[in-house]
């Protein structure tokens, strides 16, 4: 038996839930479709691909500011920013929340980002599997699929008009009241299959190509733009810089990424990373090598938006069957 | 914006012109590698969507079958040209990219002698994306006047035998001109929110090769490193004024912004009043200087007058 | 750090400010809180985060020994926004201090032994602490041989202490300089000349280096051709950093982040970094 709940009473339901917390969900934009803020049920899409940023971007912000310095009489007082509102993040594929978990290893590792725990700790993800993949997508190779649970606290699955209900944790069942479920015997569908990329062994065989002339053969084409870390729903990489208005000194931090030309430029001038290829061997590298050797996992959920975005075409996936041949492993 | 939608693109009626051309174009770079005469041959090759195209840089005569130039090629690859200063390039280039490489070559940032430029004559690019290509010819491509490029070692592709009549150069740029002050300010608050600052524009423009950008000044902070509106659109705005006078108008800066931002506006209505100020158009030439690089006494700009 | 947020630095007051070279500054700070000062205990080798406020962050190694009633010193040399905003400022200034941060240098591991140090301009600010914490425990520690090396005299780090270090029981002080001028006698040579000169045997010695990139990259050339073995070479980098704290991902070489991994490492650590620092 499975639970089931209608299309209406989910509106409903996130309708009533729009009233007392921040709901973020997939809208229409004068762009592309975007995870932003609804104040009304009827700009919610339901119908979708995927967004064109991750829901990351409302855990870790692109700018945020970390604490307000006010001078007042020779005594300087600095103020912690803090995160006060509960949300839920609707619509979130499993791949994002997938990319969500990647970033809590880096970010909630000792000493914890405390902002960033608190956006994660006051924010219920109800997930949406997807009923298609698109040709980007290889969510299956990068330890997630189209309909897992694991990373939400709640997981809708779209069944003719009605959402299959999956309560994953307590904080989900504590969100989504029981009276608006139905049991039902309808059956979950088979979630679509993307294609698969062989990525098994890979921190091995980069081990070996680092000094490949393959990476700066790649850069070649690359335009060391930050599109690829933006859109990604792992990379968490970023800047702080301080900001000066009317005596008082507000310290943000705003995303960047390794790519940027200044990245691991020191005052003084002396760049270790000058190079193109070095600079885009860093991106594959951390995701493929370093991070799994400190976190175990590859950081990667599978999303496909680095591949759709990137106006040279790097694909990640072609880098990793490419790099398997070089290290010798014949692979699908 | 509305786009027109084409259903026969000027210039390459049939396939065998298009195989003919490709043709031509491998056998120029395999000649050109052969006998050593050039490093590296940038041109386009298929990306992995199997429909559209992305910046190939073919060093080895044998991997030449790899090139094509068809109307998904639209990158602009004369940017690539500022990494290769010590060696000796070919490009392939179309008449937009060739604006492009006169300003670089006016501008002294590549040496004439350096450059192998290989020309082609241009049906016209359709919009394009990773696994999008359509039939519809991209905005500038609709505007375009110039099939065969201004400048070139070697062409490819033959003038079209009869064009199509370009679209309207400014209709868009003038529909915003002449919203009110108040409304046009809303248009670009909603199109600067959405501005995550991947510099994207930046990175494809060949005019953009400054090496240190002002964005990323620390002293004095001319735009801060915040993603919000007011410091995006400093940004966006900056950079179309350092482009005034420069621009070529290949539009890779709207192509590839992941948030569909209408930069080409911007940089097009800045272009639109140079060439009404100065009669000047940039990249038709590597001699004429563009006009906020040169003063002339008796220059006046209908300020005060 | 405030425990709400590691982002937050401690509060703390400039109390000395001391030229120590035409572009090097000894800065001594006071944290304002005392049970902050009271715990706040570092190794030599460690760093910490120091806020110009209003300006911005950098990084800098811990150049005293750790006492709780001890100023928390640190060397700043000047050269871009931050290192300059600190400069400038004079006893009393309010900064913020985020750390100690990284690792340290496994001094206690090195008891028995004897000591070469080999520092080059603003290299000495972590290797000061190493000095004064052989000097506190002299009979720990076996021979103890610095090189100081510097542009020009002039740009010599810590003269005002040479005297003490030299007239030190079993110490021995070589200072030389890439240029000098007409008053200066002493020698002139680039570090890695002077290693070879000097010719120490690395029987029981560890050797602990740090300076320019360049500097280091020959220096373990020069120590490699005397004998020594890469886990009796110790070092200390510096990359680009902002958060100190491991989480911005920006301060790595290859899979070691100078943050947390470092900045302390051997050379048999380095002898396996796949990237170049």
């Amino acid at each position: 038996m499975t639970q089931t709940i209608s299309r209406r009473n989910l509106l409903s339901w996130l309708g009533r839930l729009l009233e007392e917390r921040l709901l973020i969900a997939p809208t229409h934009t004068t762009g592309p479709i975007l995870f932003q803020p609804v104040s009304k049920i009827e700009d919610i899409v339901l119908d979708f691909d995927n967004t064109a940023l991750s829901a990351k971007e409302w855990f870790f912000p692109a700018t945020e500011t970390l604490f307000w310095a006010e001078t007042t009489d020779g005594r300087t007082e600095l103020v912690p920013a803090t995160v006060e509102r509960e949300a839920v993040v609707f619509g979130i594929r499993p791949c994002d929340a997938k990319g969500l978990a990647l970033v809590d290893k880096a970010f909630l590792a000792e000493p914890a980002d405390t902002l960033y725990q608190q956006h994660r700790d006051k924010a219920v993800l109800v997930g949406l599997s997807c009923r298609k993949a698109s040709p980007q997508c290889f969510c299956t190779s990068m330890g997630t699929a189209p309909n897992d649970p694991t990373h939400v606290d709640i997981l809708l699955t779209e069944v003719e008009e009605d959402y299959i209900v999956q309560i994953v944790t307590e904080k989900g069942k504590a969100l989504l009241p029981d009276n608006l479920l139905l049991e039902s015997k309808v059956v979950p569908p088979p979630p679509p299959s993307p294609p698969v990329v062989s990525a098994e062994g890979i921190e091995e065989v980069m081990r070996q190509a680092f000094d490949s002339p393959y990476w700066s053969r790649l850069a070649d084409r690359c335009v060391h733009c930050n599109l690829c870390a933006y859109v990604c729903p792992t990379c968490y990489c970023f800047d702080i810089r301080d900001y000066e208005s009317k005596g008082k000194i507000e310290r943000v931090r705003s995303w960047e990424s390794c790519q940027s030309p200044g990245f691991t430029r020191q005052a003084g001038g002396y760049n270790p990373r000058a190079s193109k290829g070095a600079r885009l061997r860093q991106r594959f590298y951390h995701k493929l090598l370093y991070f799994p050797e400190d976190f175990g996992a590859i950081a990667c959920a599978g999303c496909g938006r680095c591949v759709q975005v990137c106006p040279v075409n790097i694909d990640i996936r072609e880098v990793i069957a490419d790099i398997q041949t070089i290290g010798g492993r014949n692979v699908p | 914006m509305e786009l027109i939608a084409v259903e026969k693109p000027a210039s390459y009626p049939d396939k065998e012109r298009g195989e003919r051309l490709n043709q031509q174009l491998r056998d120029k770079a395999k000649e050109l590698l052969e006998r050593g005469a050039v490093e590296c041959v940038i041109g386009y090759e298929r990306a992995t969507d199997g429909s559209s195209a992305r910046p190939f840089f073919v060093y080895q005569p044998e991997e030449v079958d790899r090139l094509i130039f068809d109307q998904t090629c639209t990158h602009n690859l004369v940017k690539y040209l500022l990494n290769k200063k010590d060696k000796t390039t070919a490009v392939v280039v179309k008449p937009c990219d060739s604006r492009a490489l006169n300003l670089l070559l006016n501008e002294k940032q590549i040496q004439r002698d350096k450059v192998f430029i290989v020309g082609v004559v241009c049906p016209g690019i359709v919009e394009t994306g990773w696994n999008q290509v359509s039939q519809t010819l991209q905005g500038r491509c609709q505007r375009c006047r110039q099939h065969t490029p201004l400048v070139y070692d070697f062409l490819v592709g033959e003038p079209p035998a009869e064009e199509a009549p370009p679209a309207e150069a400014y209709a868009d740029v003038a529909e915003i001109e002449a919203k009110p002050l108040a409304e046009r300010q809303t248009f670009w608050d909603e199109q600067s929110k959405r501005c995550i600052r991947c510099y994207a524009c930046r990175q494809v423009c060949p005019g953009c090769y400054c090496s240190e950008c002002f964005v990323e000044q620390l002293q004095p902070p001319w735009v801060g490193i915040k993603i919000a509106p007011p410091e995006n659109n400093m940004w966006q705005t900056i950079r179309a004024f350092h482009l005034a006078g420069r621009c070529s108008g290949c539009n890779e800066c709207e192509r590839v912004c992941p948030m569909d931002i209408p930069l080409s506006l911007l940089n097009r209505k800045l272009e639109k009043e140079v060439w009404e100020l100065f009669e000047f158009q940039a990249g038709l030439s590597a001699e004429t200087v563009p006009p906020f690089a040169t003063f002339k006494k008796e220059e006046t700009l209908g300020i005060g007058e | 750090m405030s425990p709400e947020n590691p982002f937050v630095p401690y509060l703390a007051t400039v109390k000395n400010v001391v030229t120590l070279t035409p572009d090097i500054k000894l800065l001594g700070l006071e944290l304002d809180d005392p049970t902050v000062r009271d715990n706040f205990s570092y190794k030599a080798g460690q760093f910490a985060v120091l806020s110009a406020f209003g300006v911005g962050e950098a990084p800098f190694c811990l150049a005293s020994v750790s006492h709780p009633k001890g100023e928390l010193e640190f060397a700043v040399r000047r050269i871009g926004t931050v290192t300059s905003s600190l400069q400038e400022l004079e006893p009393e200034a309010a900064v913020g201090v985020r750390g100690p941060f990284g690792n340290c240098f496994p001094l206690d591991d090195n008891k028995g032994q004897n000591i070469f140090i080999i520092g080059g301009g603003i290299g000495m600010a972590p290797l000061r602490p190493v000095i004064n914490t052989i000097l506190r425990n002299r009979d720990d520690y076996g021979h103890l041989l610095i090189i100081n090396g510097a542009r020009t005299p002039q740009d010599l780090v810590f003269q005002a202490e040479f005297d003490i270090w030299a007239s030190s029981p079993r110490t021995q002080l070589e200072l030389t300089v890439d240029r000098g001028h007409d008053g200066w006698k002493g020698r002139v040579a680039l570090v890695p000349a002077v290693i070879a000169e000097l010719n120490p045997s690395p029987e029981n010695t560890v050797a602990i280096t740090c300076g320019p990139p360049i500097m280091i990259r020959f220096t373990l050339q020069e120590l490699r051709k005397l004998g020594f073995q890469d886990n009796q070479i110790i070092t200390t980098l510096e990359m680009k950093m902002k958060c100190g704290l491991g989480k911005c991902a920006r301060c790595n070489v290859g899979d070691m982040y100078v943050c947390k991994d470092g900045p302390v490492f051997t050379c048999e650590q380095i002898s396996k970094f796949i990237e170049q620092f």
